[in-house]
């Protein structure tokens, strides 16, 4: 095998310094991991959550498109979106003016069964993974399905478009 | 920095017409797309991997299988610099790519007078850089154990099954698989919110998640670089 040191013309040296920053980086990432928990929900609720039947009977009426988002409590992204985009002030005006928001909760796990409302949403929209956002415009013939949390620039930036892209169809009479 | 190597690994990538039709396309279509179709903003462009593995696919396999690698270390060239050089030529050449993919869809939009403001193009950018920079240093580790192109078949099998861990994580309301799928999919599709670290709860643990994975693979690639036997003889 031929020598590890360079200055002897060996080619099989390892650098010192890439070594020490990934060990440094590893250490990083454990301790992020541990002190970055996705924080329980704050309490204060700034998106103004409507119950399933009340948010429809408003999006019917007002022509805004509903705003559903299927979650569990287990659901590590589900907490750390309801962190990062709902109980941010600007994100949660964003969905309060361009939305009808309605949260339906899992508890398939904690109680053996869905409460019927919920249940019946998740079979239509074929809710497979937590957290998933659909978003119904009345009248439109296919919902908009945002499966898992892409990041909260993502996201807000997915919303604000659909809600423009929703408005425009409406606009030209689709 | 040595530049010898990394213009030989530029002229290698673009000497093939297939790459750099592919490149064109990969390129133009969803920067047209995006410039030219109001009001979807730059979701066309969507995350910058197409544009990595255009240049990181085969970059270290390939010269093992042709034969090329024992030429290059006959020069006074550690294999640890050979191989942060090939992943470097193929994160400057995606960074270089995506930028003229983002520039000009913003001087498109800027001509129909719907451009997103400096702050949101600066934010998207900076994360393709971050995921150009990460799946290049993920194929680097990838190519060094496959010869040839074999280790785009490596990125999509851990790819897929870094997503079919995370469906069976959410179908059994299992945490431990829901993490180790995000585990998998961060390597081969790592994902940092730049725009979140001017908000109250900067993404410190998926940037971290990020320069480690990128570290631990370079460190790889040149722990399995500096296992190979390379002589003809062990041909």
């Amino acid at each position: 095998m031929p020598p590890d040191d360079p200055s002897r013309g060996g080619t099989r040296a390892l650098p010192r310094l890439l070594i020490v920053l990934a060990a440094a980086l590893l250490v990083a990432r454990v301790a992020t991991g541990f002190f970055e928990r996705p924080p329980v929900a704050s309490g204060v609720e700034r998106v103004t959550w409507e119950p399933v039947a009340a948010g429809e009977a408003k999006s019917q009426a007002t022509g805004t498109p509903l705003l559903y988002e299927f979650s569990a409590e287990w659901c590590g992204p589900c907490r750390l979106m309801q962190h990062e985009v709902f109980d941010d002030a600007e994100a949660a005006a964003m969905i309060n003016r361009l939305y009808v928001p309605v949260r339906l909760v899992d508890r398939q796990r904690e109680e053996g069964r869905n409460p019927p409302d919920v249940a019946a949403l998740q079979a239509r929209y074929r809710i497979e993974a937590f957290p998933t956002l659909v978003i119904v415009a009345p009248g439109a013939s296919s919902p908009t399905v945002i499966e898992g949390y892409p990041g909260k620039t993502a996201l807000v930036r997915q919303l604000e478009e659909t809600a423009a892209r929703l408005k425009l169809s409406r606009g030209l009479g689709h | 920095m040595n530049q010898a190597l990394l213009v030989a690994f530029w002229r290698q990538r673009l000497a093939s017409p297939v790459r750099v039709t592919i490149l064109a396309l990969a390129v133009l279509g969803p920067a047209l797309l995006a410039g030219n179709v109001r009001g979807i903003g730059l979701a066309p462009l969507g995350d910058a991997y197409p544009l990595a593995l255009l240049f990181a696919v085969g970059m270290i396999g390939q010269d093992v299988s042709s034969g090329v690698l024992q030429l290059v270390l006959a020069r006074p060239v550690t294999r640890a610099e050979y191989v942060i050089h090939r992943w470097l030529g193929a994160a400057i050449a995606a960074s270089a790519a995506s930028l003229v993919q983002i520039g000009l869809t913003w001087a498109m939009m800027a001509a129909h007078g719907d451009s997103p403001g400096a702050a949101t193009i600066g934010g998207f950018a900076a994360m393709r850089e971050l995921q150009i920079f990460g799946v290049t240093a993920t194929m680097a580790l990838f190519s060094s154990l496959m010869n040839g192109v074999a280790d785009l078949a490596l990125y999509a099998m851990v790819f897929l099954s870094g997503g079919v861990l995370g469906t069976i994580g959410q179908l059994r309301h299992s945490q431990v698989l829901i993490r180790a799928g995000e585990e998998i999919v961060a390597l081969v599709s790592p994902k940092v919110d730049v725009a979140a670290f001017a908000s109250a709860a900067p993404p410190w643990q998926a940037l971290a998640m990020w320069g480690s994975n990128l570290t631990l693979c370079l460190v790889l690639a040149i722990v399995v670089m500096n296992r190979k036997e390379l002589s003809y003889a062990a041909g």
